[in-house]
């Protein structure tokens, strides 16, 4: 697993040991050139002054082995060796005087040859001297980086644990959070690295909050109106047990039919609902002609409309493309005409109509039933809201389930008197 | 027994409108809040049962209204809402018990009798007057043992009467504890049952008040 302590560790680390790798390569360098001058100007000043001296004052050499890290030559004319503090050491007469390298069996020497006017004199140092003087400067320069290495690679250690411990606090946070408590982390105190993580992250927990807020809300609501028609089932089938002549018992058993068909109506309006909500419906929406759903949701309702002898019809069908779900608008509509047929009276008339209005489709649904009070039109879009119409059947979900849809298409209904005063009008705008 | 039922829904309202008969007590349905007062208003009812999720009036506020008013009445609750703080707030402000939904008609019953029965002022669930004793959730009677057959006209019409000894009921009042609304009244009904049940528990059983009504004495 990757972590960012450790990469920063290593990283850091690996550009400390660049950088002091450099300061001693670098250092080494500067302080060999720099010996190297003043070693070249000791050996230039020995030969001079050498050069200046009688032979005899010179000291005899004894030693075979080389043991200075010094030699003197002084050579005579025709290349004849006069004195030599190192016989050993073999350096051979230079055929320049100045400043030349050469190699002995003792390394290589640096050697400066002066001229005086019947003897050259040769004056030598090795040359791992100065090499050995600048790896002692290098030396010198870093070992104390080198100390402080380990320790700072602690500090870093220490100093992002410290950096990323209010990442440790979210994450036990996070983790004491449960569907039931979806309460924000907290968001005071933190890094401005983590904080919008965090904030994030409470963003998603409110969301979340809500949803299931409203899926708890919903089942509730569910749970509580299913009680309805579930006693009605219960004391039908009471009475059905009771039941002494076979008249009673079959009257018994289709009031219990109504009850069934009542409570399965139900559940089946509960689940049109909860596909609508928004974090359920997965379906895309793709160009739908709502002129085609309305004929397809009047010719599915007939039969209701023809057992209750209420003409429904299309009046007016202009072709509107819109994005939609061909099925939730088909639900939407069916939903709308079964309200106007079920609220008109016998020999009422129910018209679905598609027009065009300021670029948008206007989907309008018009009966001659009793239409909804002024005051009660914002609050029949509240699921299981029942007006004071007792004696139509009803879940109290259609217009729910109607408003649901219309949100999801960004639709806006509105809901007004129908003509001439009379019944109820419910259009639906959909921006094309 | 005469009950007035106040429920919106149709099925339900029905069901124990027609169950309760059953058991020979009159009931007379209303499906809103507003019309259940009006009722309140013109009868005189034995025992209200009483939904809570009502139009137009919902049933707390009627509750709260009739005991504001002093009605005594015993109510009975009945409702979909059965959070804590619903059967407490029901009970608080003055029904006399909470039934959630979904119950059955036999528990339903035997709620009524048991608050039918607290009323009186009775503990045991038989009513025992002299030799005669009625028990109103088997509906047996028996007269000195001897079990009796009654019909569900003469039981309640005896029931009324035994359920307040000593006290004269008209017969208007006896016909109300007979009859729901819409139900055909015929003019000497009461009389008729009055001398069935004479010939069954003895002519001296029920005695008549002369111009009053009729009345069972508190020792036979």
């Amino acid at each position: 697993m990757k972590s960012i302590r450790r990469e920063l560790l290593l990283w850091l680390l690996l550009g400390l040991v660049v950088t002091v790798a450099a300061a001693a390569i670098s250092t080494y360098y500067q302080a060999r050139r720099e010996a190297k001058e003043l070693f070249d100007y000791q050996l230039k000043q020995l030969a001079l002054s050498v050069s200046n001296e009688r032979l005899s004052v010179l000291p005899q050499s004894h030693a075979r082995e080389l043991e200075e890290d010094l030699a003197i030559q002084v050579w005579g004319q025709n290349q004849k060796l006069l004195y030599s503090s190192s016989p050993d050491l073999e350096i051979p007469r230079q055929p320049r005087p100045g400043y030349s390298n050469v190699a002995t069996r003792y390394g290589r020497w640096r050697v400066f040859g002066v001229l005086g006017h019947d003897k050259l004199v040769q004056v030598a140092q090795p040359l791992s001297g100065y090499e050995e003087l600048a790896a002692a400067m290098a030396f010198r320069v870093v070992s104390p980086l080198l100390v402080i290495l380990p320790l700072l690679g602690a500090l870093v250690w220490l100093t992002v644990r410290r950096g990323l411990r209010p990442l440790t606090s979210v994450t036990s946070a996070v983790r004491a959070r449960t569907p039931a408590a979806l309460q924000p982390l907290p968001e005071s105190d933190l890094p401005e690295e983590v904080q919008p993580l965090v904030h994030a992250l409470n963003d998603l927990l409110g969301r979340l909050g809500r949803a299931m807020a409203t899926q708890k809300g919903f089942i509730a609501d569910a749970a509580h109106e299913l009680r309805t028609p579930l006693t009605a089932v219960q004391l039908q089938l009471e009475l059905a047990r009771w039941a002494t002549t076979t008249a009673e018992r079959e009257a018994a058993f289709d009031d219990l039919q109504r009850g069934v068909s009542r409570a399965i109506h139900l559940v089946g309006q509960l689940l049109t609902l909860a596909r609508q909500e928004p974090e359920a419906s997965e379906r895309l929406l793709q160009p739908t002609d709502l002129s085609e759903i309305a004929r397809l949701a009047v010719a599915e309702q007939t039969p209701l409309a023809v057992a209750r002898q209420v003409d429904v019809g299309v009046s007016d069908a202009v072709q509107s493309v819109i994005q939609g779900d061909p099925e939730a608008l088909r639900v939407m509509l069916s939903n709308l005409v079964d309200n106007a047929i079920r609220y008109s009276p016998a020999g009422g008339r129910v018209d679905v109509a598609v027009t065009h209005r300021d670029h948008h489709a206007l989907l309008t649904v018009q009966d001659t039933g009793p239409g909804i009070p002024i005051a009660d039109r914002e609050r029949v879009f509240d699921r299981f809201f029942r007006g004071n119409e007792l004696d139509v059947p009803g879940s109290g979900l259609g217009l729910a389930i109607v408003k649901g849809i219309a949100d999801r298409h960004l639709a806006t209904i509105q809901l007004d008197s129908g003509a001439g005063g009379r019944g109820l009008s419910v259009s639906i705008s959909f921006p094309m | 027994m005469r009950l007035l039922l106040v429920e919106d829904d149709a099925m339900i309202g029905q069901s124990v409108h027609k169950g309760l008969r059953r058991f020979g007590w009159s009931v007379d349905w209303v499906r809103d809040g507003r019309a259940a007062e009006l009722a309140l208003q013109n009868e005189a009812y034995d025992g209200v049962l009483l939904d809570l999720g009502l139009p137009r009036i919902d049933g707390l506020e009627v509750l709260r209204a009739q005991r504001r008013k002093g009605n005594d009445i015993p109510v009975l609750v009945i409702t979909a809402r059965d959070a804590i703080e619903d059967r407490v707030e029901g009970l608080d402000v003055g029904a006399d018990d909470y039934l959630v939904k979904p119950f059955n008609m036999e528990e339903l019953a035997a709620r009524i009798r048991a608050l039918m029965r607290r009323r009186a002022g009775r503990a045991s669930p038989v009513i025992a007057l002299g030799d005669l004793r009625l028990n109103p959730a088997t509906r047996e009677v028996t007269l000195a043992g001897k079990p009796l057959a009654l019909s569900a006209r003469e039981l309640a019409l005896l029931s009324a009467l035994v359920d307040r000894p000593g006290a004269v009921l008209s017969r208007s009042q006896l016909e109300e504890k007979l009859y729901g609304w819409g139900e055909e009244v015929e003019s000497n009904t009461v009389e008729v049952y009055i001398h069935m049940l004479r010939k069954k528990l003895g002519a001296d059983f029920i005695r008549t008040v002369r111009g009053v009504g009729y009345m069972v004495s508190k020792s036979v």
